[in-house]
């Protein structure tokens, strides 16, 4: 039955026009969305370097002050810009801490929308840090952009289920499965195999269609290969459970109207609703602390300290002797009681933070146990990994950070309390940023959807192994 | 060869089919007469297995059909009413495809002569069905038949909406098949054919099997009496 089942049903395909129209749909929406998906890597790739140009420049302009300064020469700029001071280097010539985008950022904006990619942490910088905690929840923030992502988490379910929904209910309307019936064959098993070579024929037009719209946009996806193979792994998973989804329904429901409209009800609890309901759930058992109240207790901690910033210095002091010992002027100004009182400020505020990153790991934690009910959620989230744009790769970068901005002010702390000025021989020595990926495996995710889409279509066989006659008779 | 032995449908309350015992042996054709709703198309889709009966047996050449419905589905064809077929595919193509899904791997050439013995003209070979009339259709419903090798012929008001030179045709190839040796069970409400090509005719009226004739023993007008009367007794009796 397979191989007749094969050959006429790709020949009803094309005959029907459904395999020219799906391989146009699919290279247009496909290549739409990667084309949206690379104009948004290319802004955050010119984002990321006029940043960095702008500190090359900064750089050739503070050598040259430098220069200047070291020869004797007067220079034009306000005392507390120039770069002898080592706080003047910290705070006017920071680093770029960039987010480079992966190869496959393209894939899925994923949180990219709602972050920087690049910040230039200052040594008085103390807030940034905070800016990053600003998530709630990843499925809030999941959707949106018409990216790759987009289209296979969204659209690509609707061609199926377009593809799929009357599959037997069409023979049902239109007499021919009382004739199929009187068949040696059983039914259920016939709507298998046709569902099966659709979803075949729809894996290979969306492959051929990646590849195609790949090769014209000049994507050098081979190089990624591993990443490729796991989208085209994670769409094949997707479209399964799709499939096994149109299978259980076609058995079960009836005329081609009520398919139709189970399954867009199914799409519509998968795709929409799952993620909402964790969402608000998650919201709702794991509420986040204000942040509001947060700022206030930040700034009442600095207006405490600010106070007592001379005695905050003595005791910054008294646990580094060293600064004592190497300076012999022991001139102290701002910037001495300044920085010895952000330390301060972070260790007490840390509490605080941690009680809002807590919190959020914990709504996090909880969408992240109940995400395995709906493979939308699952498949967007693979995607954003591939992407490097999930939001643990934000959390990621931000940790990054937070340890960069601590190399950059231990780094010029000690030409601080040591006195010591800021010269053309140090600049080499400046501690520079590298962003490190993480390398991410969507296989898990895959085999865990593909194994919920075997599960499906044993349940519709089971279930349906006394139906069989009832799908002939019953005319829905 | 059919055999039913009191074969009884009940769908909640409601009677379909009442302690059904016919037999149908090579080479004869049963006709089942009968007004809508008499039981007829119920017995049909039992011995297809489509439904399921609430007590008695069907089978077809000694296998059960519902304990061997893949076996006795390969020994038997179905023409319904409106043999739908697929439109996008031609007649060879169809006839490729029903007869391969029961296991029936034949080359063009085979395909082409069965279409030809069922009386399709050559030119309508590689046509697709959507241009065919009902009557070009029930022809390839024969030439299935025909390629399937069946042994077992179930149809369901075949020449219903044919017009009188198809129905003929089609009356013709039943007998052709007759002569094979293929058993035949035709539900019909056209007393004319089944007294033309028939061996038997049965009687239904509220699920029943009410009379059984051999159709060389009565003429076309004692049959359509002892069908009216049939037919009307039950008003009598209210």
């Amino acid at each position: 039955m397979f191989s007749y089942n094969f050959k006429y049903e790709l020949k009803l395909l094309l005959r029907s026009r459904w395999i020219q129209l799906l391989s146009l749909v699919l290279l247009l929406i496909f290549g739409f969305a990667t084309y949206n998906g690379l104009q948004k890597v290319e802004k955050r790739k010119s984002d990321i370097l006029a940043a960095k140009n702008e500190v090359k420049e900064n750089d050739e302009m503070m050598l040259k002050l430098l220069d200047s300064v070291e020869r004797g020469l007067s220079v034009n700029a306000s005392p507390w810009t120039i770069p002898t001071s080592p706080m003047a280097v910290g705070t006017y010539h920071p680093r770029v801490a960039a987010m480079e985008p992966r190869p496959m950022a393209f894939l899925s904006t994923g949180q990219a929308d709602l972050f920087t990619h690049f910040v230039k942490p200052t040594v008085r910088s103390d807030a940034f840090d905070l800016n990053f905690t600003e998530m709630t929840s990843p499925v809030q923030l999941l959707f949106g952009s018409f990216d790759l992502a987009f289209v296979v988490i969204y659209l690509l379910p609707l061609l199926i289920i377009a593809f799929s929904y009357n599959v037997l209910s069409a023979e049902k309307e239109s007499g021919s499965l009382r004739l199929l019936a009187a068949q040696p064959i059983r039914i259920q098993s016939w709507v298998l195999q046709k569902l099966g070579l659709r979803f075949f024929w729809l894996v290979l037009l969306v492959v051929v269609s990646l590849i195609l719209v790949f090769v014209v946009l000049r994507l050098d996806f081979l190089s990624e290969f591993s990443t490729f193979l796991g989208l085209v792994g994670l769409i094949l998973a997707y479209t399964l459970f799709w499939f096994a989804i149109a299978f259980l329904v076609n058995l079960w429901v009836g005329s081609s109207a009520k398919n139709a409209v189970a399954l867009l009800g199914l799409w519509v609890t998968f795709v929409l609703l799952i993620p909402s309901v964790l969402n608000q759930l998650g919201n709702t058992i794991y509420p986040m602390p204000s942040r509001n109240l947060m700022i206030n207790e930040m700034r009442s901690l600095k207006a405490e300290v600010t106070e007592r910033q001379d005695e905050i210095l003595d005791n910054f002091l008294r646990d580094h002797p060293e600064y004592a010992l190497n300076d012999s002027t022991q001139a102290r100004g701002f910037y001495h009681r300044y920085m010895a009182s952000q330390k301060l400020i972070r260790e007490e505020l840390a509490p605080l933070v941690n009680s809002f990153e807590e919190q959020l790991q914990k709504q996090q934690n909880w969408i992240a146990r109940y995400k395995w009910l709906s493979p939308a959620v699952l498949s967007q989230e693979s995607l954003n990994k591939m992407a490097g744009t999930a939001k643990s790769d934000y959390e990621d970068y931000r940790k990054q950070v937070v340890a960069f901005a601590e190399k950059w002010r231990e780094h010029l702390i000690p030409f601080l309390y040591n006195n010591q000025d800021f010269t053309q021989a140090d600049y080499g020595d400046l501690p520079s940023f590298d962003y490190q990926t993480k390398s991410n495996n969507p296989w898990m995710v895959i085999i865990a959807i593909l194994l919920m889409s075997i599960g499906l279509f044993a349940t519709g066989f089971v279930l349906s192994k006394n139906r069989g006659r009832n799908i002939i008779l019953n005319q829905g | 060869m059919i055999i039913t032995n009191n074969l009884t449908k009940k769908y909640g309350d409601q009677i379909a089919l009442d302690q059904l015992t016919l037999k149908v042996g090579e080479g004869e054709i049963y006709c089942l007469l009968g007004a809508n709703g008499a039981g007829k198309s119920t017995t049909i889709n039992l011995l297809l297995g489509f439904t399921e009966p609430t007590s008695g047996n069907a089978s077809i050449n000694q296998l059960d059909v519902h304990k061997n419905p893949k076996a006795t589905k390969q020994l038997l064809a179905y023409i319904p009413e409106n043999l739908m077929l697929y439109p996008s595919l031609t007649a060879v193509e169809n006839l490729d495809y029903f007869s391969g899904i029961s296991g029936k791997k034949l080359s063009t050439p085979i395909l082409k002569d069965f279409l030809e013995e069922a009386g399709l003209q050559s030119e309508a070979f590689d046509k697709r069905i959507s241009a065919f009339s009902k009557g070009m259709r029930q022809k390839v419903g024969i030439a299935i038949a025909l390629a399937k090798d069946a042994k077992v012929l179930l149809l369901d008001e075949p020449t219903s909406g044919l017009d009188p030179k198809a129905s003929n045709e089609f009356g013709q190839l039943l007998q052709k098949l007759r002569d094979k040796g293929v058993a035949t069970l035709m539900a019909t409400h056209d007393l004319f054919r089944a007294k033309e090509i028939g061996t038997h005719v049965g009687i239904m009226k509220d699920g029943r099997l009410k009379q059984e004739f051999i159709v060389d023993n009565i003429t076309l007008n004692e049959l359509e009496m002892f069908y009216l009367d049939t037919m009307t007794y039950k008003e009598e009796t209210l």
